[in-house]
């Protein structure tokens, strides 16, 4: 299949929006998903950006039923490792059910592994759901290692009034 | 014991890498670090740092046994949920043993709660060791949710060799 891989632009926000809904809802957590394509305006394309994104598109004579040529897409961050260096962690990598199979999947996220390399990083860092058996088998296929299998490390969060308290002075 | 918290400068660098090597050891990983105080300096204080860092000061009449006066640290970065917005993670906190219990790891963590909060992060992240049990509980008592055990979260890596084959799939896009 005939597709492109660029990296976003402010006005790709809307469907990257869209995108992130889709992606919650095939984790099952909809109702998680809290941030506007007015945030993502905000936060990915000013002075200091929290994030950057990479979108996969299709020519016009492949577009979806809605007219969406805009399939999939990648976000991701610099990070850093007191042990390794610059790392780059890739939040969501997304393909439309009606494009899988065709290498976008794989096309994002080597794009997100070159544009770390060029910039320095020594790994790309993820996570995904214990039950996401195709996603993690696609990943075990690209070669990665599941640290928290093999090292025992567990991701924490503290959110809420949790975190309000941490914060007070 | 009377300590202080503040932003780390260039020059503590070579102290930051000190205690980087000591927490490693801690985690029985020592043979895992591959950066020295060049590279902190590099990526934590030029024009984009990669990262942000908070250093604990005893006063010269609390130094440890071999003079020092920088005893603990906080590594942090900005990150970002699509879910939920701007995020911090806490790469690493650490406090040199004999200074503990002093409350200068809480002092750490909170900081680094409050500076997130001047720029609307909504979560601060971390990842612990399954079989550190004092962090575990020192996190928790915080009020930090154990994501991997709750929801079934996985941590993955691509480093070395993946990473560069990873790579090299890009070029024939």
């Amino acid at each position: 299949m005939d597709f492109s891989i660029r990296a976003a632009n402010v006005e790709d926000c809307k469907d990257i929006a869209r995108m992130i809904v889709e992606l919650a809802d095939y984790e099952k957590v909809t109702d998680h998903v809290k941030i506007t394509q007015r945030d993502l305006e905000q936060d990915g394309f000013s002075k200091n950006p929290f994030f950057h994104g990479i979108i996969a598109e299709v020519p016009e004579q492949l577009r979806t039923k809605d007219g969406h040529t805009k399939v999939g897409y990648a976000l991701y961050f610099y990070s850093y490792s007191s042990w390794a260096g610059r790392a780059i962690y890739m939040e969501d990598l997304y393909v439309m059910p009606e494009f899988r199979g065709k290498g976008i999947g794989k096309a994002l996220m080597s794009k997100v592994a070159q544009l770390g390399l060029a910039a320095g990083c020594n790994q790309l860092n993820f996570t995904v759901l214990d039950w996401n058996k195709s996603s993690r088998d696609f990943y075990m296929s690209q070669g990665c290692c599941d640290v928290t299998t093999s090292m025992g490390y567990h991701c924490m969060r503290c959110e809420g009034e949790a975190l309000q308290h941490l914060a007070q002075p | 014991m009377h300590f202080k918290i503040r932003p780390a400068k260039k020059e503590d660098c070579k102290e930051i890498s000190r205690l980087i090597m000591e927490l490693a050891v801690y985690e029985n990983m020592p043979d895992q670090v591959k950066i020295a105080h060049e590279e902190l300096e590099r990526d934590g204080f030029g024009e984009n740092p990669f990262f942000q860092c908070l250093v604990a000061e005893v006063p010269e009449e609390h130094k440890s046994k071999e003079g020092f006066t920088v005893v603990g640290y906080a590594l942090y970065f900005y990150t970002y949920s699509t879910w939920k917005g701007r995020s911090i993670f806490l790469e690493d906190l650490y406090v040199m043993p004999e200074f503990r219990g002093n409350g200068i790891g809480k002092g750490l963590l909170c900081k680094v709660a409050e500076v997130g909060k001047k720029k609307e992060c909504v979560r601060l992240q971390l990842s612990v060791l399954d079989w550190n049990t004092p962090s575990r509980d020192f996190y928790a008592a915080k009020g930090a949710q154990d994501l991997t055990v709750s929801e079934g979260w996985h941590a993955i890596r691509f480093d070395g060799p993946s990473l560069d084959n990873l790579a090299k799939e890009a070029a024939k896009i």
